[in-house]
């Protein structure tokens, strides 16, 4: 069953008296638990369909199913809902909030989240998975990028959403960190059955997830299922 | 928590805010404790002087001494239920004058069967209160009693004698059996003796001629009448034209005109004193405004965040409008504090003889702190707004 579906899905923009049309007419479905990497050049309309589907974005038409619900249809509360619950986001610059230490970071979807019980031990548990136990009490700024984009992985799970998008999780982190990141996704991906959207530049990372989205000036130009690769 | 932590993670630029709140309600917290002060003052007039009609001398008479037996025609006015004579004296003759927000310390000789009828009651807070037979005994009020540090069973001379006396100055030894509960008003400052040395007082105070010719016994400074128990201000007003109408060589003043001129010197004074206030304070909700608006600009990322994962329009509107509030909150308390702080030291080293400048009571302390809250919610409405509405892509990406 698709975990996600797009219907002729698109985003235009007005700039001036020229239509931009991020995204043009996209149907796709990601079944649950697929690795899905979306790549593409710069403004081939990745970051404008990871936004749509993280339901930062509302589209000029078409549909977005998500777990079954038509997320069109929804008002901007329950759309707020749905992120906090099904969806987790992992961004290039990690956006970590300053103030706050690791556990606090992690535990910030819960303060949105209708299911609180039990977060601080979710929290505790993620980050025994990324290996961060002992830097709970840790600032952002004391911590390496690639501490702070594990930090930035377990938070998109506090909830167990169905669906984590990442927008170029490796950007920001050298090529070995780059390839502990993808691991960690991989081992994350088929232990919690959740859905990874990753868009990225970087052709490892997109060689590790299972399919391949090629976009190019908002339409999908291939989409191509690879072999299932073994992580290390 | 968090919230906590965003305060403190600008020290500098959150303390001058914070201080902004502080400077306003602590101007609002000294300028309320003085009106508060003064109204009390005026509250005491409008109770004592809105439940009687006050009689006098007509216009134009220069003496303010009236036959005694204008009580009996008064008592015969239609609604009049009682008429009490009275007489006050200086209690300091020739003191120099001082400026003061209290009533002058007087000697005030009145029946102790009036306290039955005002609805301004006085009650002792040790000894006893005047009886109708009382002679040679004062009660004095609770500031007299402390600038002449005078208890139950002490004696006091009345008048004061002043230092530079004239040999032919007189007063008498009097006998304090009771020392009154503070009201703050006028009755701090009187002492009560009764009638007759009321008469007394007032004959040694006419030039000596007249101490002869006069029978003193006979006349009084001023009366007061009083309706049955519930009449209103617009009937004793009636009672009073009634008075003026029926009985000549008297001059019978409405109480409301004396309501009226209390309140509207009240009114004044409150005005003055909360406006320049308030305009502080408002100066300093500007500035809660601007700091806001600046943490808006600076969190932008973090907002996007939050609206990544998860949080509502409300969520950060609230979030923002808790922040601006715990701003109003903590300068609110500061400044109360340091104002309540100064109220007090200032009453306290007011020498004993004087009126206390401040009155802190528990509606100006709501008001103040409410007034700090209220100011920083209002004052984080606009930048709350505006951080709830950005759009989560543009903020995400924001540099």
């Amino acid at each position: 069953m698709a975990n996600v579906r797009l219907e002729e899905l698109r985003k235009h923009y007005k700039r001036g008296s020229e239509i931009i049309r991020a995204l043009d007419g996209v149907t796709l479905d990601i079944d649950k638990g697929e690795f899905v990497a979306v790549v593409g050049r710069s403004g081939s309309g990745k970051t404008t369909m990871l936004d749509l589907i993280g339901l930062l974005l509302r589209p000029t038409s078409g549909r977005l199913i998500i777990d079954d619900i038509d997320t069109t249809k929804l008002g901007d509360r329950d759309l707020a809902h749905m992120r906090a619950e099904r969806v987790g986001f992992v961004f290039q610059e990690y956006n970590l909030l300053a103030g706050l230490n690791v556990l606090e970071n992690v535990m910030l979807p819960l303060r949105y989240s209708k299911n609180k019980v039990g977060g601080r031990e979710r929290a505790l548990e993620l980050l025994e998975r990324v290996d961060l136990t002992d830097r709970i009490k840790h600032r952002p700024a004391e911590l390496s990028g690639g501490q702070q984009q594990r930090v930035a992985i377990a938070r998109s799970m506090i909830n167990r959403p169905s669906l984590i998008l990442l927008d170029e999780p490796t950007g920001a982190v050298d090529t070995e960190t780059a390839e502990q990141l993808v691991a960690l996704l991989n081992r994350l991906n088929r232990e919690d059955q959740v859905t990874i959207v990753v868009v990225t530049h970087d052709l490892d990372v997109a060689g590790q997830a299972r399919r391949n989205i090629r976009l190019k000036d908002g339409k999908v130009l291939a989409d191509e299922r690879v072999e299932a690769v073994s992580v290390a | 928590m968090e919230i906590l932590r965003n305060i403190a993670r600008r020290k500098l630029r959150s303390a001058l805010t914070i201080s902004g709140i502080v400077i306003g309600v602590l101007a609002l917290t000294t300028m309320g404790a003085l009106a508060e002060n003064f109204n009390a003052l005026l509250d005491g007039g409008v109770k004592y002087f809105g439940s009687n009609v006050q009689v006098g001398p007509p216009d134009g008479q220069s003496t303010f001494l009236l036959p005694l037996s204008k009580i009996d025609d008064i008592k015969r006015v239609d609604g009049v239920a009682a008429a009490f004579p009275g007489y006050s004296f200086q209690m300091k003759p020739g003191a120099a004058p001082s400026f003061s927000f209290g009533v002058p310390d007087t000697i005030v000789a009145t029946s102790p069967d009036e306290n039955n009828w005002t609805p301004f009651k006085i009650s002792t807070a040790s000894g006893r209160q005047l009886t109708a037979t009382s002679s040679g005994e004062v009660v004095l009020g609770s500031t007299l009693s402390k600038e002449f540090k005078k208890n139950v069973g002490d004696t006091i001379d009345l008048p004061v004698k002043p230092t530079d006396a004239k040999g032919d100055f007189v007063n008498h030894p009097f006998k304090v059996v009771g020392i009154l509960n503070p009201t703050l008003t006028a009755p701090d400052t009187f002492a009560y003796i009764s009638i007759s040395d009321g008469q007394m007082l007032l004959k040694d105070s006419l030039p000596g001629p007249l101490q002869s010719a006069l029978d003193v016994s006979q006349i009084t400074e001023g009366i007061t009448v009083y309706g049955k128990p519930g009449t209103s201000l617009s009937d004793l007003d009636k009672i009073a034209d009634r008075i003026n109408s029926q009985i000549p060589g008297v001059k019978a003043t409405k109480p409301s005109q004396l309501v009226d001129a209390f309140k509207s010197g009240g009114a004044v004074f409150t005005g003055i004193t909360t406006a320049a206030a308030l305009l502080a304070l408002v100066i300093g909700g500007l500035s809660v405004v601007n700091t806001m608006f600046m943490a808006v600009a600076e969190r932008v990322r973090e907002i996007g965040l939050k609206k990544a994962v998860g949080a509502t329009t409300l969520n950060i509107m609230g979030e923002f409008l808790i922040e601006a509030t715990l701003i109003g909150l903590i300068g609110g308390l500061v400044g109360y504090g340091i104002g309540a702080t100064i109220t007090f030291v200032v009453n306290a080293t007011t020498s004993p003889g004087a009126s206390t400048l401040f009155l802190l009571t528990v509606r100006l302390t709501l008001f103040a702190l409410g007034f700090a809250i209220a100011l920083g919610a209002v004052a984080g409405i606009l930048p709350a707004f505006r951080a709830a509405r950005l759009d989560p892509v543009t903020a995400l990406r924001n540099e």
